[in-house]
């Protein structure tokens, strides 16, 4: 059993696309060889900055002898199919043998093909595995045309510690490779993969993309507990910084105290987004104005030099940043609204100032939808009209990050209301499928809901509907967000999104912007309907709901189009272990009520009627009948009720007592009578019954 | 000692005249950035090699803050270097010209950080990274992929030195106006301030206050037109001087802000679709 080592060495690979590459490589390696015949043990990849590497073990020398038999005609075949077989098969007659099968004596050719040796297999493989490795984004460089990510300068391929020779982009491969570039350049040569790993940790290389990460999170722990701060843990910095050094060692610099004055994320934008630094707090919970740095090196002067430098760095952004949060000051929030009127949302939507007047308008009616106290009224709409001012300061100009943090800064600081303040920040959130948070107020959520059905409304009113891959305007984050905010709010109670599309639709100035297409207001609100319930369901499915609960529960979308009670509805489907015993359990109810269903269908379309007038009492005859209308009349109010208040899972479980009367009804009477008034009645009686089942689900979806 | 203002643009002439560039001088017309000299657009296009370094003073209106922001300046310097097609070592040479202008990578931290390049109004683009001297960005390394949306064939690579922030980070200084310009211990020791504050602060005034909007909107149309000319007559060098001329206009239109959003993409879509044409004709000549 053998090892194939393979490293690719190139300039600095993008760290954000090093977790992708090492995957794509194990899974192409793992595809490449299956395809060939090569067994093997295990697959292992590595990356860093400069490397992406393969190691293999557990392959054979050479790939075992193929012998294949091939069946021709029988013997006493006609001379010519004899002929066209061993001239097909290019052998002579004397090469095949006669074997005896139930169908009779045929004749056979049995071809081997000798098994290849690894290592050729390996050269030969190599540069098509490459070939077919896809990058976000790839380069050409020097006269080189084949694309890489960066340009790639050194393989390292070997099979038992010999070279395996192939050649691609313009370079050759080798048993070399090299270490880190400024503490120990230059290559050296490596015979397998153990002394691969060592000699790379000797000439200060740490392979594993883990191992580094965990390095840093020590170091900035430690760094944390040396001080008595607490570190503010920041998973996806660690992701990155882990892919921007191969010798990580972590330092600590310190903030000018002058500037600790500046908010909190004034302070840590600049640190983390732009500087890669980790921010600190002490143990009151405030920032401390110490930070964590990761060099990607040791120097004779312990970091002294580096550490100077990323100080003198630091300081000139907040010295940038204290400048324009002194400058975005000396104006009224309101009056940066002037600045938006030359901003655009989109060529065909207008400006961000129109998305303004637009909130507004929407968020107002929002809110008296809601039937808000006349103070919430009030906040809501201030809030709305400062709720993208911040855009046009200049501190969100450098930091687009602060959107919505600085607005509740500014509008804090000029004495505005706390829920106006909060509302410019929170109606952002969640600012995407990470973020845990939803915002907290009511003027808050009511600007949130605004700002997302604006935006998708707008956009699909003029054609821009996300498709595969292409959602350049981020609609389908919007429209996930949109149904997380209804779903998971405490503070929102129902709301018909439906008729929000519509208002919205009727918000917007279309005779003011004139896009060349646009969409009525009936196929807008349909389509973008549609797309609402396709997130939805596709959350459902990502959530590991069965597809046909979510059928059942979005069959009753349109009557009841509020994704918090959706998602009651769902929530006691799927949690509710009632409704698995009732499907087990009332296999029989749920037939007949399939069965009701489908009769009434038959039976409505035949006769073109709906059935819903009602039950007539006087003309139910069967004492069956009778008791099954007394039982729904009284079960239905209930389940009505307990639906109304979200009691879902209880009102499953009435549902289930209704077994015996309907097992019963079907039993005994006949609904197809002769006689009309009958008949109607009981097809009255079966749309009582189909109609107290729809209170809580639409159950002919539900399989079983 | 440290390496002053003149002697690091000095240094960095002599290390890339060592390495086969031709040391040229700056263009001499308002450019935004070293890449518009037409030694490196224009140059970057085409089979033939290429190697050439030098100064480019860069105005860019919008960036003048009155002399009094430490960082932010109305014209900076930047060294430029492109090297077609992009030599197999060219990191390694790079490191060595740091070495060369005192900056040791032994004791200072430098990083390369993913940073693709993209000139709209150039239709030109790039990959390549930023690179990091202990935090600060001192070098912009770029692969060109296209210029006025033609291939690269061979690929150059770019080198763009930010002249004043290498300074910095090599004389330990915060203030770009404290910077050493000379000796400072020599007969006439004169800082950054000393040379170019003036500069800054007229310059900052000029395109935030008087610049005349109508008459530099009408400058810009005569600057469209005489390149159209000139590209008609098949003179690509003087048509893509008037591209430049309308490139700087323009931003002189954007620092003065007079242009809406729309306006603003509308006329970095006119000085493409001249730089297109000129590299058009300039592809037209070099392969002809």
């Amino acid at each position: 059993m053998a090892e194939w080592l393979l490293e690719i060495f190139s300039e600095e690979i993008p760290s954000r696309m090093q977790k992708g590459a090492q995957e794509q490589l194990g899974a192409l390696a793992k595809a490449h060889l299956l395809k060939e015949g090569l067994s093997f043990n295990t697959i292992h990849t590595f990356v860093t900055p400069r490397r992406l590497t393969l190691v293999v073990e557990g392959l054979p020398l050479r790939t075992p002898e193929k012998i294949e038999e091939k069946r021709g005609p029988r013997i006493d075949a006609s001379p010519a199919a004899l002929e066209g077989f061993l001239k097909g098969e290019n052998v002579r007659r004397e090469d095949c043998v006669v074997k005896e099968t139930p169908k009779g004596n045929f004749l056979f050719v049995v071809k081997k093909e000798p098994g290849g040796s690894t290592p050729e297999i390996l050269s030969s493989l190599t540069p098509r595995l490459l070939e077919q490795f896809r990058w976000a984004k790839s380069m050409r460089w020097g006269n080189i045309s084949t694309p890489w990510v960066r340009p790639i300068r050194n393989f390292l391929s070997l099979f038992e510690g010999n070279i395996v020779p192939f050649s691609y982009a313009g370079v050759n491969s080798s048993n070399q490779t090299q270490g880190h570039r400024f503490l120990a350049p230059g290559p050296f040569t490596v015979h397998n993969f153990e002394d691969y790993q060592e000699k790379l940790r000797k000439h200060f290389v740490i392979l594993d993309w883990n191992e580094r990460r965990s390095l840093i999170h020590q170091g900035m722990t430690q760094i944390a507990q040396e001080s008595n701060l607490k570190l503010l843990e920041d998973e996806a910095l660690l992701d990155e910084v882990a892919g921007l050094v191969e010798w990580p060692v972590p330092l600590k610099g310190a903030v000018d105290s002058h500037f600790m004055n500046l908010p909190r994320e004034v302070i840590t934008t600049p640190m983390r987004v732009h500087q890669r630094y980790f921010p600190f707090e002490n143990a009151n919970g405030k920032l401390a104005p110490t930070f964590g740095v990761v060099a990607n090196l040791e120097t004779r002067d312990k970091g002294k030099t580096i550490v100077i430098g990323n100080e003198r760095v630091l300081r000139a952004r907040l010295a940038d940043a204290q400048f324009f949060w002194e400058q975005d000051q000396k104006k009224p929030l309101e009056t940066y609204n002037t600045n938006l009127k030359t901003r655009l949302f989109h060529q065909q939507l207008g400006s961000l100032f129109d998305k303004v007047e637009r909130l507004i308008k929407l968020s107002s009616h929002i809110a008296k939808t809601l039937k808000a106290d006349p103070q919430t009224m009030k906040w809501v709409e201030r809030a709305a009209l400062l709720s993208k001012a911040d855009l046009a300061s200049h501190m969100v100009g450098e930091f687009p990050e602060l959107q919505g943090i600085m607005g509740r800064y500014y509008a804090q600081n000029q004495g505005e209301a706390s829920e106006v303040s909060q509302a410019i920040e929170e109606h952002y959130w969640p600012i995407n499928a990470n973020d845990k948070r939803i915002p907290t107020t009511i003027e808050s959520i009511i600007l949130a809901i605004a700002d997302r059905i604006d935006t998708l409304v707008g956009f699909f009113a003029i054609g821009i509907i996300p498709s595969g891959s292409k959602d350049p305007f981020a609609l389908r984050r919007a429209g996930h967000a949109l149904i997380r905010l209804c779903r998971e709010s405490e503070k929102l109670p129902e709301i018909s999104i439906l008729n929000l599309l519509e208002k919205a639709y009727d918000t917007y100035e279309w005779s003011n912007v004139t896009p060349p297409h646009l969409k009525s207001k009936e196929e807008t609100v349909r389509d973008l309907w549609k797309f609402l319930i396709e997130c939805y369901k596709f959350w459902l499915k990502a959530f590991g709901v069965r597809h046909d609960y979510i059928d059942a529960v979005l069959g009753v979308a349109d009557e009841d189009s509020n994704f918090k009670s959706l998602h009651g509805r769902a929530a006691s489907l799927v949690l509710n272990s009632q409704l698995q015993q009732f499907s087990q359990n009332n296999l029989d109810l749920l037939t007949a009520y399939k069965r009701a269903a489908n009769i009434l269908k038959i039976e409505s379309t035949k006769d073109k009627k709906s059935y819903e007038e009602g039950v007539r009492e006087d003309l139910l005859i069967a004492p069956e009948e009778k008791q099954l209308f007394t039982r729904l009349s009284e079960e239905s109010a209930k389940i009505q009720a307990l639906a109304q208040e979200k009691k879902y899972s209880e009102a499953i479980q009435r549902l289930a007592t209704l077994r015996d009367p309907v097992d019963l009804f079907f039993d005994k009477v006949m609904v197809n009578v002769k006689e009309d008034a009958v008949r109607t009645n009981r097809l009255h009686l079966l749309a009582l019954l189909r109609k107290t089942f729809h209170q809580v689900a639409d159950f002919s979806k539900i399989e079983g | 000692m440290k390496t002053n203002f003149q002697t690091l643009i000095l240094k960095l002439q002599e290390f890339w005249s060592q390495k086969g560039c031709v040391i040229l001088q700056p263009y001499d017309a308002e450019v935004g950035a070293g890449t518009f000299h037409p030694a490196t657009t224009l140059k970057a296009l085409g089979p033939k090699p290429w190697r050439a370094a030098y100064v480019q003073p860069s105005r860019r209106p919008a960036d003048g803050r009155y002399g009094e922001n430490p960082n932010r300046l109305y014209r900076h310097h930047q060294y430029q270097v492109i090297l077609k097609p992009s030599p197999p070592d060219v990191q390694d040479i790079y490191l060595e010209s740091l070495k060369y202008i005192g900056l040791d990578p032994a004791l200072h931290d430098i990083r390369f950080v993913e940073d693709d390049w993209e000139s709209p109004t150039l239709g030109a683009s790039g990959l390549g990274w930023e690179v990091w001297g202990d935090g600060q960005e001192i070098t912009q390394f770029t692969y060109f992929q296209q210029v006025g949306g033609f291939p690269c064939d061979p690929v150059p690579a770019e080198l763009t030195y930010g002249l004043e922030r290498l300074a910095q980070v090599l004389q330990g200084i915060e203030n770009v106006y404290d910077l050493d310009w000379n000796n400072p211990e020599g007969e006439s020791p004169m800082t950054y301030g000393d040379v170019a504050l003036q500069m800054e602060q007229e310059f900052s005034a000029f395109s935030f206050e008087h610049a005349d909007a109508a008459m530099i909107f009408r400058h810009f149309e005569d600057a469209e037109s005489m390149c159209r000319h000139l590209v008609e007559n098949k003179l690509v060098l003087p048509a893509y001087e008037y591209c430049l001329k309308a490139s700087h206009l323009f931003n002189l239109l954007d620092a003065r802000g007079v242009l809406s959003v729309t306006e603003r993409a509308n006329y970095i879509g006119h000085v493409r679709t001249l730089a297109r044409q000129c590299c058009e004709l300039w592809m037209e000549n070099v392969n002809g």
